[in-house]
């Protein structure tokens, strides 16, 4: 399938789902006035692309500085979803990335991390 | 597909079970039922709770993030506002500095300007003289009188060429003081109160000449890491202020040198004549360059201006004047021990 690249904007993430070499990405801030503009997009790509994912190797990377509520619930719903293809036999890692001096940022992530059960979680500090 | 992204889909899912659940429980007693039907609205509630909050907390994230950007916004403005400052305040400095080299110069050109003047008319005049006495020795009709009076001609001029050259010599030796270069002048450690005792002592004979008695109060063993010419020059131009200002001729006096520590890395040096002070109308100029009241007598007005330049240059430390009526004449520096 196609791969899915949106550029980052003031309010919204860069998006790089490299769906071919199963490496996908968001990185940037996410406070977007229409929620559903910014995630709708991604979440009918994720859709597609797990459903046939299958035992495929996947890593995911999350590089994000800010959020709103309404991204905060959107992530929570990709995790849920995340999670689900990993039970179903996809060899999903999440990468976790936050500010080194930033503990709201990493406790989002631990938070995140203790709804999953079937993904090979990582929080990882950036300098 | 977008107009179907929902971010509560799975919550109205449940909502959507629940309810086939309830409508399946009309077997059911009536409580368990009502109890259902209350769990499945408190749910809904719940829900419709979680949709305002993340809406109201959705708008208030948008306005700080807006206030964030205008803060950084006017922080960068401020931040270019204060750089233009010192930019503007920084060749104000420059430009105070070239207008005061300035006056310096022109100050230096005009005093030297008398006293050439004087020499060089004199030098004319005594040119002339020879000039009508050669012709006079040639005709072989030298009178005594003429001799006399050639003779006296030669003692006032050569005196006044004599007497102005070093005038102008002198302005010559003062504007270099002013002009002292930081970077020349030694710094080294040294004993204070053994290194102003030292000064003192050079200054003797022009002190024992006037009669004067000097005091000194200085605590043993406080050692500088300072330029000592600069404050052997700050001294000796005090005390030469106050014997050539402060008293009449064969009036003698009490100069007093007090020095204390001012907090742990500073000293705070006194020095006070009892002489006639300095009106008050002056006390605020007496460091400006070429401020005297003896411009016809010798003062150069460059004594307390070196005094200040070295105080706040070399010495990196700050001076101050005060005369109290009837009092005599009282300078205070304050100077790190190591600048």
């Amino acid at each position: 399938m196609d791969n899915l690249t949106i550029a980052a904007t003031e309010r919204s993430p860069a998006v790089d789902f490299d769906f071919a070499a199963g490496r996908l990405s968001l990185k940037g801030e996410s406070y977007p006035e229409d929620a559903s503009a910014v995630f709708g997009p991604i979440f009918a790509a994720l859709e597609a692309f797990f459903g046939a994912a299958r035992d495929r190797e996947v890593s995911f990377d999350f590089d994000l500085s800010y959020f709103n509520s309404s991204s905060a619930k959107a992530l929570m719903n990709m995790f849920q979803m995340l999670d689900q293809a990993a039970g179903a036999g996809c060899r999903l890692t999440v990468n976790w990335f936050y500010a080194a001096d930033d503990d709201t940022m990493k406790e989002f992530g631990e938070d995140f991390s203790e709804d999953l059960s079937h993904v090979a979680f990582n929080l990882v500090s950036v300098e | 597909m977008l107009s179907s992204f929902n971010l509560f889909d799975a919550e109205e899912k449940s909502l959507e079970q629940a309810e086939d659940l309830r409508q399946r429980l009309e077997q059911a007693p009536e409580a368990v039922r009502d109890g259902i039907a209350s769990l499945i609205e408190a749910y809904s509630r719940s829900v419709r709770e979680q949709r305002r909050l993340v809406r109201v907390s959705d708008r208030l994230q948008a306005q700080l993030a807006s206030v964030n950007q205008e803060l950084g916004k006017r922080k960068a403005e401020a931040e270019d506002a204060l750089e233009s400052l010192k930019a503007a305040q920084e060749s104000l400095v420059q430009a105070e500095k070239l207008a005061s080299l300035g006056a310096l110069v022109g100050g230096v050109a005009h005093e030297i300007n008398t006293p050439v003047g004087i020499a060089l008319s004199c030098a004319s005049h005594l040119a002339d003289s020879t000039t009508s006495m050669r012709k006079l020795f040639e005709a072989d009709d030298i009178s005594v009188e003429d001799f006399e009076r050639f003779m006296d001609t030669v003692k006032d001029t050569t005196g006044l060429i004599l007497s102005n050259c070093e005038r102008a010599a002198e302005l010559i030796r003062s504007f270099k003081q002013v002009a002292v270069d930081r970077t020349s002048s030694e710094r080294r450690r040294f004993d204070l109160a053994v290194y102003i005792r030292e000064t003192l002592a050079s200054m003797g004979p022009h002190l024992r000449q006037a009669g004067h008695t000097v005091r000194l109060a200085c605590p043993e063993g406080i050692v500088m890491d300072s330029y000592p010419g600069a404050l052997s020059q700050v001294l000796g131009n005090f005390v030469m202020n106050s014997l050539v200002h402060g008293y009449d001729p064969g009036q003698s006096g009490t100069l007093s040198i007090t020095v204390e520590h001012e907090g742990a890395g500073s000293v705070r040096l006194t020095y006070v004549d009892d002489g006639r002070g300095i009106p008050e109308d002056n006390l605020g100029r007496i460091f400006d360059p070429f401020f005297t009241t003896k411009r016809g007598s010798g003062g150069s007005g460059l004594g307390l201006h070196i005094v200040y330049n070295l105080v706040t240059g070399p010495l990196a430390g700050s001076v101050n004047a005060e005369s109290p009526a009837g009092h005599g004449t009282l300078f205070t520096i304050v100077i790190p021990l190591s600048p």
